[in-house]
């Protein structure tokens, strides 16, 4: 008969076998097949059009991130779902989607300042991904108050702070903020007063309207007894803003009128013009990245112009890509940047703490033209921006100050 | 002084948009005794239906070119000073045929969704409660919502205005005041279609038979009346003059699907006025047009959006019925 006696080397070596079959699965989650980055857009609902018009541009990056290795060697895969512009909807999206994913889930595109305010309080422990989004909401850019979401562009403070920097440069005493009476509309308004009395800039009229539908000739009235130098537009994407400066003009106002980034897209300004005449000639607004078709030393712009030329052919997108897509390019520029650091330093990536410490991480960095300039990232947020003037004779957007921080 | 009458001119222009719709929700109770909670939602639909036929139509490729561009009118034009009276009047003509085509498709199409209403939602009910008409009603709200959301995006758009656009300047005690020349045109416009129906429905054949069937169905059937002819005549009267308020809406405002919701704020000046009073519902309008603008001038626009409401709340604690609703009236 053979005995069999457990030596301490055997015992050694079973648990060390032990141990390594219990940590590989540790080891199997740490290198999926791909990594998984969710996005909710309102493909339906009052932002269709904003929804539809970035996820192409989600689709192209996926290809253009693979086709250069992807993070670490693995592949990106984008799961688009649609929000209907629904915070509650964004959100049931992200908590389905981290549990079927798990831990292949590395990172979270959101479609509103509504949304992550509402997923920011339920971002905790393994609950917790890296995200970013549409949204430029001041309160957002607190790494104390929301360490796990960025933005890759100057909050609409600092938006305001650009405007009135421009300004004061340009000799302007006096400005009006319209705003819409929405949480996006009141924002930066209170910093904007700060601000503007610090630039001795007097601030002549805050007027406060209805997001759509507002009553024009009574807003207009009182813009027009104001009578302010320049104008400052907050709140607002496809409706209102076009009509104020319409009546304005139509009343012979020589108020310069300005935008934030929602009311900074061609595509609006173009069908504005097409439908109801050249008025817009002259509007200017803050931009934190640059148009698509600025593309001189602007190695990626180009190469998303190329990719859409094939991949989007037959679309409006095919010669142009819209800011709000470019928004989207740029937030997963950094957001990859900061996974890829991430991942070479041997961290798992679906810990929200190793991806927000990259991020925060990010200094002085060239991203290969959507902006004008290198850019850091301070208190989650990339606070530069430049101010563009529309031509109703060009269609175009070009730029009338340099880069500009907040 | 001046201000104030800059501000309450604005206010009337408001006020008899506001009548305009309120006139839709008043010929529907007066004919069904039943309260449309989705009357902001057919105007919606008018608006969109303007829309399409003044805007997204003539811009396609196959439609026939709706623009009237004759050299003369191309030749004022471009010698006319941007936003002038004159350019105003110049780009008004040329858009003329479209603008003309638009509203006539538009109030043509209202009406068949009205009788598509009347027809296949309300007319089934007849004889069941009230209750149950008006929230059929309520579930319209979201069905047109729906359909609307199925054929427009959300995106906000501009349509072309009724009537010309120069704006208007005079100066009262010494002030100056500014008015759209088309919110102008549009405020006599509405006043205009809201007193030529009040009066047909007060002195025609068709009117009697409204007010008859709103009194008794039975007997109104019994004296040959066609109480769901009644019912039909009433909801295009509605959908009808409706598709004009949205039409003056999407072009002063913009096209946006919050055209929907004035309906509710119209809805509060129709109780503030009494439900089945046509001269109460249009004092009430005006009175509200104007209250919302000095409020907007006054406090700003965080306020305007409940001063309807709180003004039939004060109303109705003094006069339960309305300005000059009827005392019979039922309450919903």
């Amino acid at each position: 008969m053979k005995h069999t006696s457990l030596t301490r080397r055997g015992l050694l070596g079973s648990a060390a076998a032990g141990a390594a079959t219990l940590a590989m699965p540790t080891v199997l989650r740490a290198q999926p097949s791909e990594y998984i980055i969710g996005a909710s857009l309102p493909l339906t609902g009052p932002f269709a059009t904003a929804g539809q018009l970035i996820a192409p541009a989600l689709s192209l990056f996926e290809s253009m991130v693979n086709g250069e290795g992807g993070i670490d060697g693995t592949n990106i895969r984008f799961v688009v779902e649609d929000s209907g512009y629904v915070p509650a909807n964004a959100l049931a999206n992200y908590q389905r989607l981290l549990a079927s994913e798990g831990s292949n889930l590395v990172a979270y595109y959101g479609d509103s300042t509504g949304f992550m305010q509402l997923v920011g309080p339920e971002l905790k422990g393994d609950q917790a991904r890296m995200m970013t989004s549409t949204s430029f909401a001041t309160e957002l850019a607190n790494p104390e108050t929301h360490p796990y979401q960025f933005m890759s562009g100057p909050t609409y403070a600092d938006q305001f702070d650009i405007l009135l920097q421009d300004i004061a440069a340009k000799g302007g005493k006096t400005v009006a903020f319209i705003h819409s009476n929405t949480e996006f509309g009141t924002d930066p308004i209170a910093h904007g007063q700060a601000r503007a009395a610090e630039l001795g800039i007097e601030v002549v009229l805050i007027e406060s309207t209805k997001a759509q539908g507002a009553d024009i000739p009574t807003h207009v009235t009182k813009l027009a007894q104001a009578n302010p130098d320049y104008c400052i537009l907050q709140g607002y994407v496809t409706g209102v803003w076009p009509q104020l400066i319409g009546g304005a003009r139509q009343f012979g106002l020589q108020t310069k009128f300005m935008g934030t980034f929602w009311g900074m897209e061609k595509l609006i300004a173009d069908r504005v013009t097409a439908e109801a005449g050249p008025f817009l000639e002259g509007y200017q607004g803050v931009m934190p990245y640059r148009y698509s078709y600025d593309m001189e030393d602007a190695p990626r712009l180009q190469q998303i112009s190329e990719i859409s030329k094939v991949a989007l052919a037959g679309t409006p997108l095919e010669n142009y890509m819209p800011t709000w897509g470019i928004q989207a390019f740029a937030s997963l520029e950094l957001l990859t940047i900061a996974l890829r650091r991430a991942a070479e330093a041997g961290k798992d990536l679906s810990v929200a703490d190793n991806v927000a410490e990259q991020v925060a991480g990010i200094q002085d960095v060239d991203l290969g033209g959507y902006y004008g300039t290198n850019i850091s990232m301070e208190n989650n947020k990339v606070g530069v921006g430049r101010v563009y003037e529309y031509s109703a004779e060009t269609n175009l957007f070009t730029p009338t100050s340099d880069w500009l921080t907040a | 002084m001046g201000q104030v009458f800059q501000f309450a001119i604005n206010g009337l222009m408001s006020g008899a948009i506001y009548a305009l719709i309120a006139l839709g929700i008043v010929a529907v109770y007066k004919a069904t005794r039943v309260v449309n909670f989705a009357h902001g939602y057919v105007i919606m639909m008018g608006a969109y239906f303007y829309y399409t036929f003044a805007v997204l139509l003539p811009a396609s490729d196959w439609f026939p070119d709706l623009t009237y561009a004759p050299d003369w009118l191309a030749t004022a034009k471009a010698e006319a000073p941007m936003f002038s009276p004159a350019a105003a009047y110049l780009s008004w003509l040329e858009n003329l045929p479209r603008i003309a085509f638009g509203l006539i498709a538009a109030i043509i199409a209202a009406s068949l969704l009205a009788r598509v209403i009347e027809r296949f939602f309300m007319r089934p009910l007849l004889g069941q409660s009230q209750f149950a008409m008006i929230m059929i009603t309520v579930g319209l709200i979201s069905v047109l919502s729906g359909v609307k959301s199925m054929i427009w995006t959300g995106d906000a758009a501009s349509v072309p205005y009724l009537a010309p656009n120069p704006a208007i300047r005079f100066e009262v005690f010494g002030s100056p005041v500014f008015i759209f020349g088309a919110n102008l045109a549009s405020m006599v416009i509405a006043i205009a279609i809201f007193g030529a129906i009040v009066l047909w429905l007060r002195r025609s054949a068709a009117g009697v038979a409204m007010r008859a069937a709103s009194e008794d169905q039975s007997t109104a059937y019994s004296m040959g009346i066609s109480v769901p002819q009644v019912f039909a005549r009433a909801w295009v009267l509605a959908a009808a003059t409706g598709a004009v308020a949205g039409a003056i809406l999407a072009a002063r405002d913009g096209i946006s699907p919050s055209l929907g919701l004035f309906g509710f704020s119209v809805l509060a000046i129709v109780l503030m006025g009494g439900l089945d009073s046509f001269v109460g519902v249009f004092i009430a309008a005006m009175c509200v047009g104007v209250l919302e603008a000095l409020v907007q001038w006054q406090l700003g626009g965080d306020w305007v959006e409940v001063t309807p409401y709180i003004a039939v709340l004060i109303v109705i604690l003094i006069r339960p019925h309305g300005l000059m609703g009827s005392e019979e009236v039922e309450r919903i």
